[in-house]
């Protein structure tokens, strides 16, 4: 029943598979079910015989009824009609239960293909793929597929019911069964012109439904501005307003969509009332017997269902097709950072090399060219300029998330593109700007830095940083939950946990990128005293928006359009008044205690 | 914990002319909701009566036309008035359908329309401790989805439930009339029926809800894979995501095919065979007996076909009803659940002046001691800033200024009146808060400077004046469409610097004479900060201000610094009183005051 509305928001698509492709891929992941594809197949079949069996059976009941009653043939097919009924139950459990098992097996297949795919990404393609999009595809297009598979197989089984059905109405009585078929083409276009209007209804639908949960959204979000304003009154006339049009067109939406069946029926109802009238006449005329003209009225429901699921079925059809291509995309992504090797890593020292390194993101901007930086064992390197002059790019150099296209990366003096990635990374810590964390307690998530790491280790690496002052301000201390994506804990909060995570971690390069929102100062002072433990004797390169962090640098990069412009000290630099000079007076200048207004 | 029935719950927000909804339970409150439009309903349930008796009958008269047959010359005539008395039948069939089908959206939308309207008065009357304590994300899917979920259950739910029951009664009513003896078999099946949709049901649904619970968490942990994929790269934690992944997709597996299993064991559609063959043999011995005609043997057919209406819709309405009831519970949930504060509209009005004592104030929050024991005075037009860690309290103790949450012992006092004794909206129209995080409506910058103001004509020329005087009338007339220009979503996103100065406008334009401000963590260049400071310097002018910042510059300025850690009072006092004296308030400075000393090399 819900079927007929099943696939109105099918939209256009960039197809970049070809048919046969797709379809190829899509036998491929069947391929290991073949049994159980079979034996969904041959159920399917059996089942549409024995619903066929039901009718004619009565049928033919009935004209043993007629003039001589035969009441043992009755009693026979009353049999044949239980053992029938009993036939088409067990077959059809059957087939449901090994569809869904063979669904179930294709789509965890599915998943686990592209979540393993996604893991082997670098980073390019996540900048390309929101993460929203990309769940989507592992988990609803994987769903809207199997939906699909579901579908198409009990579209198949009803077909097939109605071909035999016609089949047994043409060999009774050809003329009769064309008259009940004039019924078929009337309903495919009523269904068609149905779907047409309701999906022009439905798209409004989903407009004003949008607009009601913006506003149902700002009234949650907004309610503190709400209350401190007192103007519940007016969010609340706004929403009253938005309610009552997403009103007005759920009721238009609700009239198209309530018309359909009584409509179907009408049809249906004078289909009946015509094979009743010429049906009985050619019952008169001996043409037709009682049974079987029982049968032609009995049926012409039947066949009508299947009808209006075929108007509905192509655009769901398309949309399986859709999200099955979405998903192959996601599994057939090259990776653009390749490993030349897979060498051991030994225990490095941290000394970075960059020679000649050319890189751009894509074609149209080259972020560095022939870009030449030394960094020494225990460096730590404070990178300054203004957004977009490459210093992040330097970090996800190092960090192998992008592949660079002319020169050379060395750590330790070896080529960065032989090591063992998994090996490499262990040995390299990264802090982003807000630092992720997982849902779970904090000492889960301090944990994570090592794989083999115990609540020991996390609960000292905890203390380490900022003498553990820090945690008196959660809760439950390091049993504290994180909520989603670290939501419960404040942006500072988030940077220490991160700090002590590193130190599990025990890397021996650290890429550090900077937090550009502000803490409070007392979590600030925390967060300073454990970045001066985690870069102690550690090679780092830091991408500073702190004055603080800058003055502690061993030396100050500053760059512009991918160049190094100047190096030093901050107290040479300033001296030099060029461009850090200016950098400070444009960014750093409010951060220090004196600051007055200019 | 129930409220009951007539008792008003407390709120913060009421609207004159609301309906009185019964929320004493789940199916009361639905019940109340469906009875508001009884006109409606009854249209709807009539209209169905009708349609459903004429499907039944124009089964009966299949069967009389078959019984024309034997009557030989005048059959032609007889047929044809049967088939033509059909037609009008399944006419007037149609129009009863399409009149129930109609009356039935009808419901199903002024119900939707009638829950949301009434959860968002629910939500606008809850305390700021309530929303603080839910997700956004919450809230929605229960405005959303437990909404349409609720309409579903009524159109086609419910009413595909009353339909199935007329379609019981009505053939079976139909069979009756042909010979009394055919009831029996139907009789029993629709008895069996019902037993074994109910144990269906009960076996279905906690799969269902698993199945549902599980996808959720699959999502969470994919998102969460992805969204921190610099982490688990940079951790060489790969292996250990698959492994999470996999756990949760491998789970969705085990309960698709659980919930296939139950389905595939439908067993009514396995006594509906039985008992339509035993019908059949029924019917066959009836018509030896001669106690049936032929055509009375066809129609008693049809009318069984009939039952098979009920018998296959049943998965799908009752599934809906399932969980319409359960989105009902969660919304009722939300609606009912107590709020700690209300108008007070008898209470105190007065204009303030911005006089606020604390004595001796605590707070909980989920039982735990948010603020404890906090006494401290702020004299008219002075400026006191609160310096603490994150979750120190400091937000929590200028929200009790305003009201926003009530204390649970001591008292807030402000120009020598307990706040709970203060009208709450001249109270809070009298005080102003700019927000950690700002936030600004999807609508045009006037309206959002002039919110304050209520929806009314907004003066053009004193929002003009708050936003000069916030530092914001250049940037605005910079965009295209000046103080027309729509932010947010569907229009221009601000910097972090420039929603602070809106806000800045917003709060001046009501010319509050209490001011709390919670700056931004935003961050914001030297240029911006230098203009930040000149609007905050400019509305603090001759106003109470409370203080929470970041900025060390700023809170060495003010008149009084209250030092918090873990919501007691550790000092209070000027900045130089603090550095002398506080340890706490010394740390601050450590560092920073190291890079100072370097600074003035420069």
């Amino acid at each position: 029943m819900g079927f007929f509305m099943d696939g109105l928001d099918a939209e256009a698509y960039d197809r970049t598979y070809s048919d046969r492709q797709l379809v190829s891929r899509i036998i491929a992941q069947f391929k290991p079910q073949s049994l159980l594809m079979g034996i969904v197949s041959v159920t399917i079949l059996m089942q549409s015989l024995m619903d066929t069996a039901l009718p004619l059976l009565t049928a033919r009941g009935v004209d043993a009824m007629v003039g001589e009653a035969n009441l043992q043939q009755g009693l026979v097919l009353m049999v044949m009609i239980f053992i029938a009924g009993a036939m088409g139950w067990v077959y059809n459990y059957v087939r449901q239960r090994q569809t869904s098992r063979v669904v179930a097996n294709v789509v965890f297949r599915m998943r686990q293909q592209a979540f393993a795919a996604i893991m082997q990404r670098d980073m390019s393609f996540y900048d390309e793929f929101p993460s929203g999009s990309i769940v989507s595809r592992v988990t609803s297009d994987t769903q809207e597929f199997s939906n699909t598979v579901t579908l198409t197989l009990n579209l198949a089984s009803q077909l097939l019911l109605v071909l035999i059905l016609l089949g047994v109405m043409f060999f009774i009585h050809v003329q009769l069964a064309l008259i009940s078929m004039v019924l078929l083409p009337l309903v495919t276009v009523a269904a068609l012109s149905f779907r047409h209007i309701a999906r022009n209804v439905t798209t409004q639908v989903r407009r004003i439904l949008a607009q009601v949960n913006t506003t149902v959204q700002e009234t949650v979000t907004g309610i503190a501005v709400a209350k401190n304003f007192r103007q519940e009154r007016a969010i609340f006339d706004t929403f009253q307003d938005v309610n009552e049009r997403s009103y007005g067109l759920n009721l238009r939406q609700g009239f198209v969509f309530a018309a359909i069946f009584p409509i179907l029926f009408l049809l249906s109802g004078m289909a009946t009332a015509m094979l009743l009238y010429f049906g009985g006449h050619l019952a008169f005329a001996g043409e037709l017997t009682t049974g079987e003209w029982f049968l032609f009225i009995t049926t012409v429901e039947r066949l009508m269902f299947p009808m209006t699921s075929i108007a509905s079925f192509w655009s769901q059809f398309q949309l399986g097709m859709a999200a099955a291509e979405r998903v192959f995309a996601l599994i057939d992504t090259e990776p653009l950072v390749v490993q030349h090797d897979n060498r051991p890593v030994p225990l490095l020292e941290g000394h970075i090399q960059f020679r000649d390194v050319h890189f751009r993101y894509s074609e149209q901007e080259q972020v560095l060219e022939d870009f030449n930086l030394d960094i020494a064992p225990g460096e730590t390197v404070a990178l300054v300029g203004h957004t977009g002059a490459g210093k992040s790019s330097l970090g996800k150099l190092v960090a192998r998330f992008y592949e660079f296209q002319k020169g050379l990366l060395l750590v330790d003096g070896i080529d960065i593109r032989s090591f063992d990635l998994d090996a490499y990374h262990r040995q390299l810590g990264m802090v982003a700007q807000s630092p992720f964390l997982f849902s779970g307690t904090v000492r889960d998530n301090i944990r994570y830095g090592r794989e083999d790491a115990t609540d020991d280790v996390a609960e000292k690496a905890a203390h380490a940083v900022g003498g553990g002052f820090w945690l008196r301000s959660l809760p439950q201390g390091l049993d504290t939950e994180t909520g989603e994506m670290g939501s419960s804990l404040s942006l500072g909060q988030r940077q220490l946990v991160a700090l002590a995570r590193l130190l599990v971690q025990d890397p021996r390069m650290i890429i550090l990128d900077e937090a550009t929102a502000s803490v409070d100062p007392l979590t600030e002072a925390q967060i300073q005293e454990g970045l001066d433990l985690v870069l102690r004797d550690r090679t780092a390169i830091v991408i500073a928006h702190r004055l603080s962090t800058i003055q502690a640098a061993d030396r100050i990069i500053v760059m512009r359009h991918g160049r190094i412009i100047e190096e030093g000290s901050h107290d040479s630099l300033m001296l030099q008044g060029g461009h850090y000079a200016e950098l400070y007076a444009t960014y750093f200048r409010h951060h220090a205690m004196d600051y007055e207004l200019a | 914990m129930t409220t009951s029935a007539s008792a008003v719950p407390r709120r913060e927000f009421s609207i004159s002319n609301e309906y009185n909804y019964n929320r004493a339970s789940a199916m009361r409150w639905i019940v109340s909701h469906v009875m508001r439009h009884a006109g409606v309903l009854l249209l709807a349930l009539g209209s169905a009566v009708v349609a459903s008796f004429l499907y039944a009958w124009v089964s009966r008269l299949g069967g009389r036309a078959v019984d024309t047959i034997s009557l030989g010359s005048e059959a032609s005539e007889a047929l044809l008035r049967i088939v033509l008395t059909i037609c009008v039948a399944v006419v007037v069939r149609t129009l009863f359908d399409l009149l129930s089908g109609w009356m039935k959206e009808v419901l199903g939308a002024r119900l939707q329309r009638d829950v949301r309207e009434e959860l968002e008065i629910s939500l606008l009357g809850k305390s700021q401790t309530f929303h603080n304590r839910q997700r956004t994300g919450d809230i929605m899917a229960r405005s959303t989805d437990d909404v349409r979920q609720l309409g579903m259950m009524i159109t086609p739910g419910i009413a595909l439930i009353y339909d199935s029951v007329l379609f019981i009664i009505f053939p079976i009513a139909m069979i009756g009339t042909i010979h009394l003896q055919l009831l029996v078999v139907p009789l029993v099946y629709i008895a069996v029926f019902l037993i074994a949709l109910r144990r269906f049901n009960r076996k279905l649904s906690p799969v269902s809800g698993a199945m549902q619970m599980n996808f959720g968490r699959m999502n969470t942990t994919l998102n969460e894979s992805i969204t921190g994929i610099e982490l688990v790269k940079s951790a060489a934690r790969e292996a250990f995501e698959l492994r999470k992944f996999l756990g949760t997709a491998a789970a969705h597996r085990r309960y698709f095919m659980e919930q296939g299993r139950i389905q595939a064991t439908y067993w009514p559609m396995l006594y509906l065979g039985i008992a339509l063959s035993l019908m059949f043999g029924h019917g066959l011995w009836l018509v030896t007996q001669d106690l049936i005609t032929i055509g009375d043997l066809v129609a008693f057919m049809s009318l069984a076909y009939l039952l098979g209406f009920p018998t296959f819709i049943s998965i799908f309405s009752f599934t809906l009803v399932q969980m319409g009831m359960a989105g009902a519970k969660r919304i009722l949930d939300i609606i009912n659940q107590d709020t700690e504060l209300d108008e007070n509209r008898a209470g105190y009005r007065g204009l303030l002046r911005g006089h606020v004592v604390f004595d001796r104030v605590t707070y909980s929050y989920d039982a735990v001691p948010t603020l404890e024991d906090v006494s401290f005075e702020v004299s008219p037009g002075e400026c006191i800033a609160i310096v603490g860690q994150t979750g120190s309290g400091k937000s929590t103790l200028t929200k009790m200024v305003n009201r926003i949450f009530d204390c649970d012992s001591g008292s807030v006092i402000v120009d020598g009146v307990d706040v709970r004794d203060w009208n709450l909206e001249s109270l809070r129209s009298q005080i102003s808060m700019i927000e950690q995080d700002i936030f600004l409506y999807s609508r045009t910058l006037r309206e959002n400077i002039g919110f304050g103001l209520g929806g009314g004509r907004l003066d053009d020329e004193r929002i003009q004046q708050a936003a000069r005087a916030a530092q914001a009338h250049e940037f605005i007339m910079g965009f295209q469409d000046g103080y027309d220009t729509v932010i947010g979503e569907r229009g221009v996103t601000l910097s972090g610097g420039q929603r602070q100065r809106i806000a800045i406008a917003r709060a001046l334009l009501t010319n509050p004479r209490i001011l709390i401000i919670d700056d931004s963590t935003s961050a914001v260049d030297s240029a911006t900060e230098d203009e930040i400071q000149r609007a905050i310097n400019n509305v603090m002018k001759e106003r109470t201000t409370f203080l929470i910042t970041h900025r060390i510059a700023q809170i060495r300025k003010a008149d009084k610094i209250l030092v918090l850690t873990r919501g007691r009072v550790v000092d209070l006092g000027s900045h130089d009183e603090l550095l002398a004296r506080c340890d706490l308030y010394r740390r601050i400075f450590i560092r920073t005051s190291t890079s100072v000393n370097a600074m003035a090399g420069s």
